[in-house]
């Protein structure tokens, strides 16, 4: 009775969020359902047929959620899957409130839910998953989070109390998340790349998780594909990176729309760019695998899967292309820097806030390799509330910039002024400067609303 | 003339792989390309672990903040690979720039929360506790009026919760305006000392901290720079004092 007030006032929460124009009312119906009947999630997670994916991980928790989703909805199922972000216990629970009916049951069979790494106890204990996805572990949002070593401790303790036959799948490339793993009593499915093509010639300055758990020694790493993801060892043979169970092998990276990659004797051609993504869609296959889904049917899946996601947009405007893209931390913003030069893109504008959800401490700017667009760059337009930061960090690492440019709004006429028709120009943001401009973006009528997409 | 030779620059980066957490490249990178855009010929000396040689020829050490773990494992190297030498620089003219961890470590002791005494190297008269609250957020400092600074502010974040104290021995960087500064309580931040700078604040602190960056350097040049078109910098600067002067304390 109790949940069915819950989720019935959390639905016209929603409902009336959406209708006032106030967003797409996230995480307040989650909210208003919890402090009716806190056991709300719990009792919601336990009518999934199926059963529930967790995904966490400092980055790509969003697409790997997407990929996930797309497989599972292939077979056929229904899935409930928190969006947008919306990544702690209260934007679980309002995906789950939306989708229940009026009598306070869930209408699905399987939920993934993207999870905040710091809410990855409380959502295994309300949601007691069939899979957790540990995708990677960086430096972000330390004013927030505490350090990575309390965040890695915190994910490991969720990891020790999963139901019987459930499955941690882990990425072994990641130092941090091989330590998690190999603390644990049950084994994990462990998936990595192998492929010396892609990989860096060495560790960038964003890279941290560089010592040995055991001794202290730094790690050696024969390769590095990204920030820290790579093969490593340490010098005294106190810790290696896992064998993988699942391997990415004979990758191809075309642009910002297409990779390829060869894991469990096939081949898997998905319509998003980036090494990064490399990582997200093995992650997604190893998920599935766990689950018990065929290679065969997975590639079909991915294959057909919607190329809108990934928190890459595009939108045009007077016959010039923008492709939008989240950055959130050192790493996640080198890489879509160097996604972008291989796009060949010159015109560019940078938007750093300090807002909760962005992190309040802007210094991760410095640990960013912006060096990257000197002489590569024609213009690009420094904008957000710490827009003056990022232009002192361009200035300092010889990148000409225009001048700061804190409102968006005329930021982003700047770019679209300096940008040559025909040619395409990229906004990176952090999260709530993506917020942001995406608003301003559907004002404009250039984008539709995110609950419409 | 400098330490390094006439037109010679060196950045003394200790521990540059494992006390880098909260960007605080972005110190080397301004003390870099300030003594650059002076003609200079900077350079960077990284200081790993076991890491000594060419340390009597560093102008400006910089010493940043770790996580728990990486800081646990520079103790005894610092103790045993760094102290006499950086001592020694000292001694001869080199400034030295800490950030927290590091300011922390360049200090008499650090007091575990159970009592434990952890030595450092005591090359600045402070001395830290294991504290209670965390403070975290941007920090606005009205610098000591005896480093001559213009303008009169220092602004940055911190991420902290060791408490420091301050000996007869040292001046504070300054008094914080808004902010936690060295323990909280005694409304001071930072430690100054001829050579020595030890402060909680990154974010990072020298590129929007440009007078303190010329100030560190002017220390170990034992003579002054010409100035530079700092209008960027200190819009930013400006830009967070007035932001965090409009909140409440």
């Amino acid at each position: 009775m109790r949940r069915t007030l819950a989720v019935v006032a959390g639905k016209t929460t929603g409902a009336l969020s959406r209708a006032t124009g106030r967003g797409g009312g996230t995480t307040f119906p989650g909210d208003v359902a919890r402090a009716i009947d806190r056991g709300v999630l719990r009792k919601l997670a336990a009518d999934l047929t199926g059963g529930a994916v967790l995904i966490t991980g400092t980055n790509g928790k969003t697409t790997t959620s997407r990929l996930v989703t797309a497989l599972l909805e292939g077979l056929p199922a229904r899935v409930v899957a928190n969006r947008s972000g919306a990544n702690l216990i209260y934007g679980a629970t309002a995906a789950a409130v939306a989708r229940a009916g009026l009598d306070g049951h869930l209408r699905a069979d399987w939920a993934v839910f993207e999870i905040d790494e710091a809410t990855l106890p409380l959502a295994v204990e309300e949601i007691r998953p069939r899979a957790v996805l540990v995708g990677n572990l960086f430096r972000d949002q330390l004013d927030r989070y505490g350090e990575l070593e309390l965040l890695a401790q915190t994910i490991q303790t969720a990891l020790e109390r999963l139901p019987d036959g459930s499955h941690a799948v882990l990425n072994a490339d990641d130092p941090r998340v091989g330590e998690i793993g190999l603390n644990l009593a049950r084994s994990p499915i462990w998936y990595g790349l192998d492929d010396p093509a892609v990989a860096l010639a060495g560790l960038p300055h964003a890279a941290d998780a560089r010592t040995c758990p055991r001794c202290g020694a730094s790690l050696r790493f024969e390769r590095v594909y990204y920030g820290h993801e790579g093969i490593y060892a340490c010098p005294n043979g106190d810790f290696t990176r896992p064998e993988p169970d699942l391997v990415g092998q004979r990758i191809e990276l075309d642009g910002l729309d297409r990779l390829s990659l060869e894991a469990a004797d096939v081949r898997i051609d998905v319509p998003l760019g980036g090494l990064y993504n490399v990582y997200n869609v093995l992650a997604a296959f190893a998920v599935g695998g766990a689950l018990g889904l065929q290679p065969d049917f997975m590639v079909e899946r991915m294959r057909s899967a919607a190329a809108a996601f990934g928190r890459q947009e595009r939108f045009e405007h007077d016959g010039r292309r923008f492709t939008m893209m989240l950055a959130k931390n050192p790493t996640g913003f080198n890489e879509i820097l160097r996604e972008a030069e291989r796009a060949m893109g010159r015109h560019f504008l940078i938007g750093l806030n300090d807002r909760i959800a962005d992190g309040r401490d802007v210094s991760w700017i410095w640990d960013v390799d912006f060096e990257l667009l000197a002489g590569r760059s024609d213009v690009v337009v420094p904008t957000g509330l710490r827009a003056h930061d990022l232009a002192l960090r361009l200035k300092y690492g010889g990148v000409p910039a225009a001048p700061p440019e804190p409102d968006l709004g005329r930021a982003i006429d700047q770019l679209i002024e300096a940008t040559p028709a025909g040619t395409e120009g990229f906004l990176l943001c952090t999260y709530t400067a993506m917020l942001d401009l995406r608003a301003l973006l559907v004002q404009r009528g250039w984008l539709r609303p995110y609950w419409a997409t | 003339m400098t330490r390094s030779g006439r037109d010679g620059f060196t950045i003394g980066w200790l521990y540059h792989d494992l006390m880098n957490i909260y960007g605080d490249r972005g110190n080397i990178v301004a003390l870099l390309q300030r003594a650059r855009w002076r003609g200079l010929d900077a350079r960077v000396l990284e200081l790993g672990k076991g890491d000594h040689a060419g340390m009597a020829d560093v102008d400006v050490f910089f010493f940043g903040g770790g996580q728990d773990r990486e800081q646990a494992l520079v103790y005894d190297d610092l103790l045993e690979t760094k102290a006499v030498h950086l001592a020694a620089a000292v001694q001869d003219g080199a400034a030295v720039l800490a950030v927290c961890g590091g300011y922390q470590l360049l200090g008499h002791y650090y007091e575990t929360a159970t009592g434990e005494h952890l030595p450092g190297i005591g090359l600045i008269d402070v001395r830290t506790e294991a504290g209670g609250r965390r403070s975290i957020g941007d920090v606005v400092v009205e610098a000591d009026e005896s480093l001559g600074l213009h303008p009169a502010t220092l602004v940055g974040f911190e991420n902290h919760s060791g408490r420091t104290f301050l000996g007869d021995g040292v001046r504070p960087l300054g008094r914080v305006l808004r902010g936690g500064g060295n323990n909280g309580t005694d409304g001071t931040e930072g430690a100054a000392c001829g050579n020595l700078f030890g402060s909680y604040l990154h974010g990072s602190l020298l590129p929007k901290n440009p007078h303190l960056a010329d100030l560190v350097i002017e220390r170990a040049q034992r003579r002054r720079l010409e100035p530079l078109d700092d209008s960027l910098e200190l819009a930013a600067h400006q830009r967070i004092v007035e932001r965090e002067l409009a909140r409440r304390p």
